[in-house]
């Protein structure tokens, strides 16, 4: 799982693939499937008989204390990667040496590459277990596909408007927040999605160094062979997933510079 | 008792256990290459359904953007109960996760055929499976690899979480790691899993490099 963040980077060819009709499509579908999905999983382990295990994991308290989990750990580690990875980017692109842009471009890509379980393990091997390493882990691994959006976005922007911006008199810092930033920030909000849907996956898979979250039900669910914890977990944690993609979709549309 | 790093432990780990770990490496790169190879049917077949209808192409892409948000560990959680353990729920987990960026490749691929050659291939008399299979597709062809390039990366990494329901490859060296925390291999074993597997994915992408190199159409290499 560790290169959905690929996927968004060349924006291009999937606008043009999706065309208008498909990103409204998408709009009105996530949330209806979402809704069906919920509504079937509740009625089908309401209407199951559950033995003690089960009451004890599939009651409305259990389970908000581990979808609030799921969400803080998704959403702490998104608003890090933010605060930290677009000015990592920023500055990076600013120093205009070739090489430090090579580098980290190739650390970009190394760090794609990796597997997201294999950071989260290791460092919880390394340091310790729980909801810190979890957190910790997220943000490292986020980080590069933010920042290297963050380089990619600015990279694009054309010469030209930057000369223009600069020959109406503005300084660099102007033209950086004016120009450069509004023209690459569809690409750096594109980042920013990927690793929010991401982060949801990965906080999954937290349970395992006991971070908590709603991997803690798909994995108990798996463990002691109870199929309605291990849907209910599944189905909740994957309309968490298609939601945060929903709603990162729509602000991306809003806050979209209106010229683009 | 030192559970910390040392290089020679790890070399002493990796002396005793190297054929298992040829093993596992062999199996992840088979277990990923045969989901792609399935992958790439489905999803071109499916990107050639549809690639000229607005409304099923907008159906079948937001339908893969959907499915590739959701996690894997529920995804592969909820296969085991069906499929069992191992490379069943894992290969049909690979599948679906790659079937978004080969759908929509094809789907981008074919529509960038330009439509005068279209119409010059239907002018020489061809049917419109030969076109499909001798014009359209090749030219596409480079666009498509890459949607398999994207999902070889993206499934690469899937595969290691897979190891959670048995599945075949280096994850169960990752999990293995886990498992043993505080023992004096733990970091050994999810350290081998994990850089191997960053190994794996940058030795595929950088093999897409010359597929894509020797399988495109001579006349439509750069």
């Amino acid at each position: 799982m560790s290169t959905l963040a690929g996927i968004e980077v060349g924006a291009g060819p999937r606008a043009s693939a999706r065309g208008r009709a498909a990103v409204i499509a998408r709009q009105v579908a996530a949330p209806v499937l979402v809704a069906i999905a919920l509504i079937a999983t509740y009625l089908w382990v309401s209407a199951s008989p559950l033995d003690s295990i089960e009451q004890r994991t599939l009651n409305p308290g259990y389970i908000l204390a581990r979808v609030r989990e799921h969400l803080v750990l998704t959403v702490v580690a998104s608003a890090l990667v933010a605060i930290l990875a677009i000015p990592a980017g920023i500055l990076v692109q600013g120093v205009r040496s070739r090489v430090v842009r090579a580098v980290v471009l190739a650390l970009g890509n190394i760090g794609q590459a990796t597997p997201a379980i294999g950071v989260v393990i290791l460092l919880a091997i390394v340091w310790q277990t729980g909801f810190t390493t979890a957190l910790v882990a997220l943000v490292a691994y986020s980080f590069l596909p933010v920042l290297r959006n963050t380089m990619i976005g600015l990279e694009q922007v054309s010469a030209g408007a930057r000369e223009a911006a600069r020959g109406m008199g503005m300084s660099p810092t102007q033209v950086l927040r004016r120009i450069e930033l509004p023209l690459a920030s569809p690409t750096i909000l594109a980042g920013l999605r990927t690793s929010l849907v991401f982060c949801v996956g990965v906080a999954t898979v937290a349970t395992f160094i006991n971070a908590g979250g709603l991997g803690d039900m798909i994995v108990n669910g798996l463990k002691l062979q109870r199929f309605p914890v291990l849907l209910a977990g599944a189905v909740l944690v994957g309309a968490i997933a298609v939601l945060i993609d929903w709603l990162a979709a729509i602000v991306e549309d809003i806050v979209r510079p209106r010229g683009l | 008792m030192d559970t910390g790093f040392s290089f020679d432990r790890l070399r002493v780990f990796l002396n005793d256990r190297w054929s298992d770990i040829a093993d596992l490496t062999l199996q992840h790169l088979a277990v990923v290459a045969i989901s792609l190879a399935i992958a790439l049917l489905v999803g071109v077949g499916i990107g050639v359904l549809v690639w000229n209808r607005p409304v099923s192409r907008a159906v079948a892409i937001t339908a893969a953007g959907i499915a590739i948000t959701i996690p894997s560990l529920a995804l592969l959680a909820l296969l085991s109960p069906v499929l069992g353990l191992g490379w069943g729920p894992t290969v049909v987990a690979l599948v679906f996760y790659s079937l978004l960026p080969i759908i929509r490749n094809t789907v981008v691929g074919l529509r960038e055929v330009p439509g005068d050659v279209l119409e010059s291939a239907r002018g020489m008399g061809m049917s419109r499976g030969r076109v499909l299979l001798t014009t359209q597709l090749p030219i596409a062809w480079p666009v498509i690899l890459t949607g398999v390039r994207v999902a070889a990366q993206l499934t690469i990494g899937i595969a290691a979480i897979a190891a959670y329901v048995a599945g075949p490859g280096l994850g169960q060296y990752i999990f293995t790691g886990l498992s043993s925390i505080g023992s004096v291999n733990a970091l050994n074993y999810a350290l081998t899993g994990t850089v191997l597997i960053v190994v794996l994915a940058l030795l595929m992408d950088g093999a897409f490099i010359l597929i894509t190199r020797y399988s495109t159409s001579r006349g439509l290499r750069a």
